[in-house]
This record gives C-alpha cells, structure tokens and sequence, in this order.
C-alpha cells in the first residue's frame, strides 16, 4: 500500500544520508587515520602550497565547550522561568506569555546571528567584556572585540536558542504534575517554593533531563549562528573565553565550498560531518532513553531537534 | 535520497543537465552577429593575434551563470548590458561568493563561469579540465583604521609580522622605522583576513610570501592559498568578501586590511586610509594606473601557455607589489555548442578594446586592460573553448 | 500544665500567602527562589523583546510597499526572496507534507508493532541530524553527483528531509489521540478498514495533523545551511524550473548582508534586517495559525469525549 511505502522513506532518508556521509568520509578515514582525532589543528589546504593538516580536537573542543556552556545557563533559566509561568502567574495570562516561548523556538538561527552581530554583542563588548579584560585575570584578559564575536558571545547565543526547547517541556511538564501531590505538600505546611522542591521538581526531573539532552543536540549541531558570531580566525585553540573558535559544524559551512577541488578536503570535512552526526545522534537518542524508560507524566512535546 | 525520486533523477537529469538551451547544435561560424550590433572582433591589439576564436549571436537564449572573486564581481556586474545589445541570445548573470567558489562552481558544473583572482592549482591545471582566462589586469590595496594618520608605509616583512602577532601595536619600532616623522599611535593591531575562499588572500599572501621568504613563505609558514593556515593572533578578525572587510575595518578602529582595488572607492567613503607599500626597488607606492602597469610589464614576459602567472612583487622601480590577473575559470568542454559560442562570444568581448576592455568600463574599478603581448596566447586559450 | 495550642497551617495551593508559612530563614528563601525565577523568567523573555525590537528598527528605513515589486538587487526590494521562501514552502508542503502524513497515518493505524517500532525509531534519529550535515550530502550528491546544479529541487528534498519527522510524529499522536470507540464502532458497523481510516478516523485528527504541518512550514521558513548549498541565490525572481537555478530566500538575504557595508543607493543593513522582518512576520502568522488550529481541535474533542 502506498502509505506503507511513505513510513519507510524516513528510514531510507537516514540510511542514505548515513551512507553518503560514510562513503565520502571513507578516503579521510583510511589516510588520517587516528592522527585526525589526536591533531591539534584543522587546516585545509587550497592546493596551491602547504600541506593540510586535519586534526579535529580543536573543532570538537569548541563545540563542547560552547555547547555546555549554553546548557549550563539554559538549564537553570529555563526549569526557573518555567516554573514561575506555571506556579505563579495568573492562568489567564499564561497563554500570552507563553508565546514568547513559542516565538523564541522559531526564530531562525540567521536572526539570531544577526541580533547577536549588532546589538547582543557589541552590547557584551562594551559593557561587559571590556571592564573584565582589564582585570588581568587569566582566560578573561585578551581577544576581545569590538562587535564582541567570540566564544562567550557565541555559547550565550546558543543558550537563549535552547532555552525554549527546556522551558516548554518543563512547562508541559509542570502542568501534569497531580494536584493531589500539590495539595498534599500544602497540607504538611510546606510554603510555595519547598513545595516546588518536595514534590514538583522531583515529578518532572528526569523529563527536564531529556528536555536538556535534546537542547544539547540542538547547540551541538547550530551552524549560522554561530558561523556569525564565531569569529573564527585562526587554527587552534582560543587562549581566552572572548577568542574567536570555531565548531565542526560552522568549519564544514566555512570551507565546503573550497574542499569542492581539494579532494582531501572534501573527505576531511566529511569526516568532521560524521563525528558530528555521531555525537548528536547519541545525543538525542540518550535523551529520547531517559524520556522513555523514567518518564512518567506528559511526552515531550515536538520540538526542533537543530 | 528519496527512491522515486533517484528513478527521476535519472530521467530528469538528462533534461536538467542543458540549462537552457536546445539541443540544436546551430552555431553560426560568422565572425558577425546576425542582430544586435557587431560582434567583437578576434584581435585584440596589434601583432600576432593567436589563434581566433568562433563567435556570433547563438541560434538560442544562452544564460551564462557566472560565481566567484568579489573582486571581479562590480566589474562583471557592468558587463551585463553590453554584452546582451552585443550578443542579443547572451545574457551574463554574475554573482559573488569567493574566487574558491567561483573555481568549485565552474568545475562541478553549477555555474558556465567562475571568477577568480587566483590561477588554477598545479593539480586543476595538470588535470587539463579547466581553463583559466585573464580578462583584465587588477590589484589590492592595503587599508588601515588609524584616523589622523595619512600616507602610512608598509612592506611586506612587518605586514608578515603583524599577521603574525609578532607586531601588536601601531606604534611598535619597526612600523615606525619606515615613517619616520609620523606620530603613530599606541593602539593595538587588529589584523583582518577573509574567511570564506578568496582569491584576495591567494594574493595577499603571495605577496607575504614573496617578501618575507624565511618566515610567512617557507615550509614551516602559512604560505600562499585562496585558504592559508593563518597564525593564531588573538586580536585577529575576520570577514567575508572585499564588502565585508571594509565595513568590519570600519567598524575597528586600528584595523589593517587587504582589500581588493575594485572596492577602493567605498573602502575610502568608509573612511579607511590607503597604506604604501613598498615594491622590490624600494619605493613606497600606491597603487594608480601607472604603478600597475610598470609591474605588469615587469612581469609578463614569460606567461606560459597555461596563463597561470603571477604579477606579485614584480622588479623595477614604481611597480605596485600586488598585482594581479583577472581569471574566468571555464570548462574547456562544454555541454552544447551554443554554450561553448556564447562563452567565446563573453571572453572575446571581455578583452576587446571595443568590447568591455575600454578605460570606461575598466577605469571605475581601478582595473587596467590586459598587456598587449598577453592578448595572443589568451585567443588561442578562448579559441580552444567547443562543445 | 497547659498544652500550647499548635495553630494548623492552612491555607490555599502553593504560592499563596497564608498566615504562617514558617520561621523566617524559610520565608526569606521562599521569597529568594521565587525572586531566582522571576529573573529567569525575565532572562527568557527580554531576549526575544530585544530581537524583536532590534530586527524591526532596523528593517525600518526599508519597509515600504516596493519590498513586493522590486527584486532584491534594489535596496528595497524582496521580491524574489519572498516568492522564493513561499515557493520552497509550498514544495515542502507537497514533498514531506504528503509523505509525512502518510507516513503517519499508516504508522497509527496499519503498522505491525514491531515494525512500527523500529520506523518510529530511524524517523526520531533523523530528527536528530545536523541541518549542516543535511546540507552537506544535498550539495555533493544532489547538486555535484547527480549533476542537478542549485535549484529547487534539491532545495525542497534537503527541507523536507529536515521537516519530515515532525511531520510523521505529529500526524502520528493526532490519529492516535482519536479516541478508540470510533474505531471500534466502525469495525462493528463492518467497515473495512481503509474505509474507517479515510472517513471516520482521519476527520477528527485533521486539526492536529495540520498543526504538525504548520510547525513544517515555520522550520522551513528559517532554515539557512542546507539551502546555502542546494539553492544558493539569486536576484531573481523564481521561475518553477526544478534543476540549474539558483532562487532566493529571505535568511539568505539576511546571512548576505550581515557583512555588507550601506554604500550610497543601497542600504544593506536595512535589508537584511527587513528580510529577517519579513521571515518573522511569517512565523508570527504560521504560530496564530497553529493557535487557531489547536483551539478549534481542542472543542472538537471535547465535544468527543464519549
């Protein structure tokens, strides 16, 4: 039947894509071999002189470290935010606030480049960044920039995108907890917020959790936004949380259209395209795990896994 | 991806891969056009003139997709309504992107033509596939942020330093050793590189590498590309085409920048300084149509067959040190014939002096026209385009 | 020997002032948590005041009626970009809308469990990929290998296999949340089953299906990196040709213009931001959209409860 047909398409889809990432990642596998993940530095080259160097440690290094970083912040803000919409204000007015949730999830990566290029960063740089680089202190002292592009910038970007994605699960969360439970906390004399620690917060962790795991793989895999914001200047390892850096997938948006007639480095950023697939994939399949086996109450609602 | 759809594809393919044009194969051999005003003519100047090239209205509607150097894009971008009253089935549609992007579009097929400040890589070039086609003589500038300071002098060796973080701030001895009499500030360098393929990098670090050969030129050293491993600097910034460079230049007081001649008018509007530099003779110069013709002549007498030549840091007194050809990156085998003849009807309307090689059309954007002794060989490479 | 009197603690739901909520360390932490999450709260909603309010200051200059009549070659105009996002919408719509509603409806209804497991499973890890990644394969497979060059076609198969899970999870839950007499009334009327699905099954769930093909339409609209490298861009207008030509869409104007300085005659700052303007508007009109949608659907099934 044709509608049998139309559910395996979606397997399909990911075997190919699996496998086209496999096949032209295979020649930088078998070349690099385990030089590509213990390398320090990923330089392709233009095949005119130089020879390329393909260490992906610097890539994956920042795109860990921006992405905890916005998780780290996300979380908190997000299950905070969440539980005073729910807890506190008004039911009528919980709608129209809520759309600033909704708003925040869909805004496009590119306005959100574009917002922290000329108002988020330039703010952060002036204001912020600058009195602390005087300071002295170490990894807080260099690199900052007029526009405030960098690693900080960057990672606080990508956690006001992952924040809708936690807060609307933990509110939809929230609002399934039993009232009974509630009412039962009330009645052993907790006040509002022991309340929200005793009963709720226990009732909705391990949902918050799975929430934060696809948040995560949302930061992992953001390109524009990032490619904005990055300033990714130099091959290596940022020296301060100001520093231009640069993430696996902002490096293969950057010089996919160079690697066209370098073969190396076609295969190089294939390769850089495989890990990433791996690492958010994992991602969100143990965040889908957690949902599933401990979950109770409400499934997670359908939000943007990029 | 999708399996009905890789069935399609294959069917569809077929129809997809002659972007426009029929599949007659009727291209007029008339060095005339039929409509639409008088075709080029085969010679470019005077002498031996090479081989000539077939040219004339095509028999159908040719779109000539054209992606690549940002620095050759304003010029092309005035291109487009001579070349269309020229050749009335021809019509140009360039964009920008990169010289890297321009040379993978070309290769790969999604655009006839890419614009490229660089040659092609000894790889591309023994491959034999592709060709690259100067049409004009262009340079780069060298623009710094430093408001109240006029006329500043730079050479290749301490440009090589700062891109490499050895020099951080303006008032540093070895900028101020070449400008004695200037007061330099103590601001601190912010030294800015292009981030996407570019041929304006390909150029800059030519010349980097030409001029400090035991440092940025060696083996151990970033070298020359359109993508160079640049040293790690934390004041480094970095933007995308020759548009992009002047306004983050702008906006970073102490800024220096390599930005291509084509953009001069607006890098200054901007409010950014031209910088001198210094050529192999010693002058401190800018560049202006003389300038770049003195390197030019200096450094085209042995262009090979292949066209790839460089002009960086050419000899003589008063030769602006970065200068360079302006390359169209063609497929020596085209899908049909009419695409073959409308590309040969572009070039050779490129590079004639009643084509689009006039001081009108060339002058705006700092460009110079190809030197006569090149013209010959850049014939027999148009001649050679078929399909 | 008297017995003091214990004054109960009573009092309404969590959050409300009651007579005696405890000593005053707990009173002073209730009011610190609560205080904590209404700066979260703030945390989460300044933001996207912010780049609501920056985008559209600086969209203003640009804003007029000439964004619908001129191309984007002129300052401002965005003609082509807008035709070409409604375009690619609407190709998305037919592609994954299409296959993913089918995809849906023969997952709730016709799947052998296992089976249906494992499909729901590949279509959740796809989910998951990179939008990079997604661009990646586009551009060697579709635009490179298989000669289509930037076009729409291989535009619309990178979105839709973006798009295509959400699609399938939410046609999915709507058939499912049908409630269960129907089906049962109708095998006892001795329907056969393709006959309830289409007639009886299918009409109820529509609202949600809908809301699922919405959420599509509004990933779609903001979508950058795999479009970057299968449609790339052009200045002008969308012809309906599949392969060779490039269209435009409104966050490529955006991403373009970010690094463009105003020269005299054409103010790219302006334009960027009203491209990013005008992808807003259309989100803000997709998310009404999906409130009008899940609010009649929510009577509708109320109206249902059997």
């Amino acid at each position: 039947m044709g509608l049998a047909v139309a559910a395996f398409i979606p397997g399909v889809a990911l075997a190919c894509l699996a496998a086209e990432m496999i096949w032209q990642a295979y020649p930088s596998i078998r070349d690099n071999g385990t030089s590509f993940f213990t390398g320090h530095v990923f330089a392709i080259s233009s095949g005119y002189s130089g020879t390329a160097s393909f260490g992906i440690l610097p890539l994956l290094w920042g795109t860990l470290i921006s992405s905890l970083i916005a998780l780290a912040i996300a979380l908190p803000v997000a299950v905070g935010g969440a539980i005073l919409l729910v807890e506190r204000i008004p039911k009528r007015l919980q709608g129209p606030l809520s759309v600033f949730l909704e708003l925040l999830a869909g805004i496009p990566s590119v306005v959100f480049g574009l917002w922290g290029v000329f108002t988020f960063g330039p703010l952060l740089s002036r204001d912020i960044y600058k009195p602390i680089s005087k300071l002295g202190l170490p990894w807080l002292s260099s690199g900052v920039t007029p526009n405030g592009s960098g690693m900080l910038t960057a990672s606080l970007v990508l956690c006001v995108m992952i924040i809708p994605i936690i807060a609307s699960t933990t509110r939809e969360l929230l609002r399934s907890v039993p009232q009974t439970s509630k009412e039962g906390a009330v009645a052993l004399g907790l006040n509002g917020s022991e309340a929200v620690r005793v009963v709720t917060l226990p009732f909705v962790r391990t949902g918050v959790i799975a929430a934060a795991f696809l948040g995560w793989g949302r930061a992992l895999g953001e390109t524009i936004a990032v490619l904005l914001i990055s300033n990714n200047n130099a091959n290596g390892y940022p020296h301060s949380i100001f520093a231009g850096f640069t993430t696996m997938a902002a490096t293969i948006a950057q010089d996919l259209d160079t690697a066209l007639t370098v073969p190396a480095a076609l295969h190089a950023l294939a390769e850089v395209g495989l890990v990433l697939l791996a690492v958010t994939l994992i991602t969100n399949f143990i965040g889908r795990l957690i949902a599933q086996r401990f979950g109770g109450g409400a499934g997670l609602p359908v939000g943007r896994g990029v | 991806m999708i399996p009905f759809a890789v069935a399609a594809a294959v069917a569809l393919g077929a129809c997809g891969s002659s972007s426009s044009s029929s599949s007659t194969t009727g291209a007029t051999t008339a060095t005339t056009a039929g409509s639409g005003g008088s075709s080029a003519t085969t010679t470019g100047g005077g002498g031996n003139s090479g081989a000539s090239a077939q040219v004339g209205n095509p028999s159908s509607d040719v779109t000539l997709n054209e992606s690549g150097s940002s620095l050759l894009y304003p010029f092309l971008q005035t291109l487009v309504a001579p070349i269309k009253s020229a050749y009335s089935n021809v019509t140009l549609v360039p964009a920008a992107g990169g010289s890297g992007k321009g040379i993978a579009d070309a290769t790969a097929g999604t655009s006839q033509m890419g614009g490229s400040d660089a040659y092609l890589t000894p790889a591309e070039l023994s491959a034999g596939t592709l060709l690259n086609v100067p049409i004009a003589v262009s340079a780069q500038d060298v623009f710094v942020n430093l408001p109240g300071v006029t006329g500043l002098k730079l050479d290749g060796s301490v440009l090589s330093q700062i891109y490499q973080g050895k020099i951080t701030k303006w008032n540093d001895s070895a900028i101020a050793a070449l400008n004695s009499g200037v007061s330099l500030p103590s601001t601190a360098i912010y030294p800015l590189h292009r981030s996407d393929s570019s041929g304006d990098t390909f150029l800059f670090t030519s010349f980097l590498s030409k001029t400090d050969t035991s440092g940025w030129g060696s083996s151990s050293g970033p070298e020359f590309g359109t993508t160079v491993k640049w040293p790690s600097v934390s004041n480094a910034l970095t933007a995308s085409g020759n548009p992009g460079m002047v306004q983050t230049c702008k906006a970073t007081p102490g800024c220096v920048a390599y930005i291509g001649i084509s953009a001069q008018n607006t890098a200054e509007a901007a409010g950014l300084q031209l910088a001198s530099l210094q050529d192999q003779a010693g002058d401190y110069v800018t560049a202006t149509p003389t300038t770049i013709n003195n390197a030019v002549a200096n450094s085209t007498s042995n262009v090979p067959a292949n066209l790839a030549a460089s002009l960086i840091y050419a000899s003589g007194s008063m030769s602006y040190p970065i200068v360079n050809f302006e390359y169209i990156v063609v497929k020596k085998t085209q899908p049909d014939a009419n695409t073959a003849l409308a590309i040969r009807d572009f070039l050779t309307f490129a590079i004639s002096t009643s084509g689009a090689s006039t001081s009108a059309l060339l002058a705006p954007q700092h460009f110079e026209a190809l030197p006569t002794s090149v013209v010959p060989k850049v014939n027999t490479a148009i001649a050679s385009i078929a399909g | 020997m008297s017995t003091a009197v214990v004054e109960p603690e009573v009092g309404g739901l969590p959050g409300e002032p009651r007579a005696n909520s405890g000593g005053a360390a707990r009173k002073n932490r209730d009011r610190l948590t609560w205080g904590l999450c209404g700066l979260a709260f703030l945390l989460i909603v300044s933001p996207a005041i912010s780049i609501l309010i920056s985008v559209f200051h600086q969209a203003a200059p640009d804003f007029s009626l000439s964004m619908f009549t001129k191309t984007t070659a002129d300052t401002s105009g965005l003609s082509n970009a807008i035709l070409g996002t409604l375009l690619l919408l609407l190709g998305v719509l037919i592609v994954a809308g299409t296959i993913g509603v089918a995809a849906g409806i023969w997952l709730a209804e016709f799947a052998p469990p296992r089976l249906g497991g494992v499909l729901r499973f590949l279509s959740e890890v796809l989910s998951g990929s990179p939008s990079i990644v997604i661009g990646y394969v586009g551009y060697v497979a579709l635009v490179t290998s298989f000669h289509w060059g930037y076009g729409l076609l291989p535009a619309v198969l990178a979105l839709s296999t973006l798009v295509l899970p959400y699609v399938v999870k939410t046609t999915e839950v709507a058939m499912r949340q049908v409630p269960s007499a129907l089906r049962e009334a109708s095998e006892a009327l001795g329907l056969f089953r393709a006959t309830a699905v289409a007639r009886i099954i299918l009409p109820p769930a529509i609202p949600g299906i809908v809301s699922g093909l919405i959420i599509a339409l509004a990933i779609s609209t903001g979508e950058t990196a795999p479009l970057l490298f299968t449609a790339n861009f052009s200045n002008n207008n969308p012809t309906f040709h599949l392969f060779h030509h490039s269209l435009g869409y409104l966050t490529a104007v955006t991403f373009n213009d970010i690094s463009q300085p105003n020269t005299p005659g054409h103010n790219y700052a302006a334009q960027g931001a009203a491209a990013a303007a005008v992808t807003l508007v259309i989100l803000i009109v997709l998310i009404a959209l999906g409130r009008v949608v899940s609010a009649r659907s929510r009577r509708a099934t109320a109206r249902m409860s059997l």
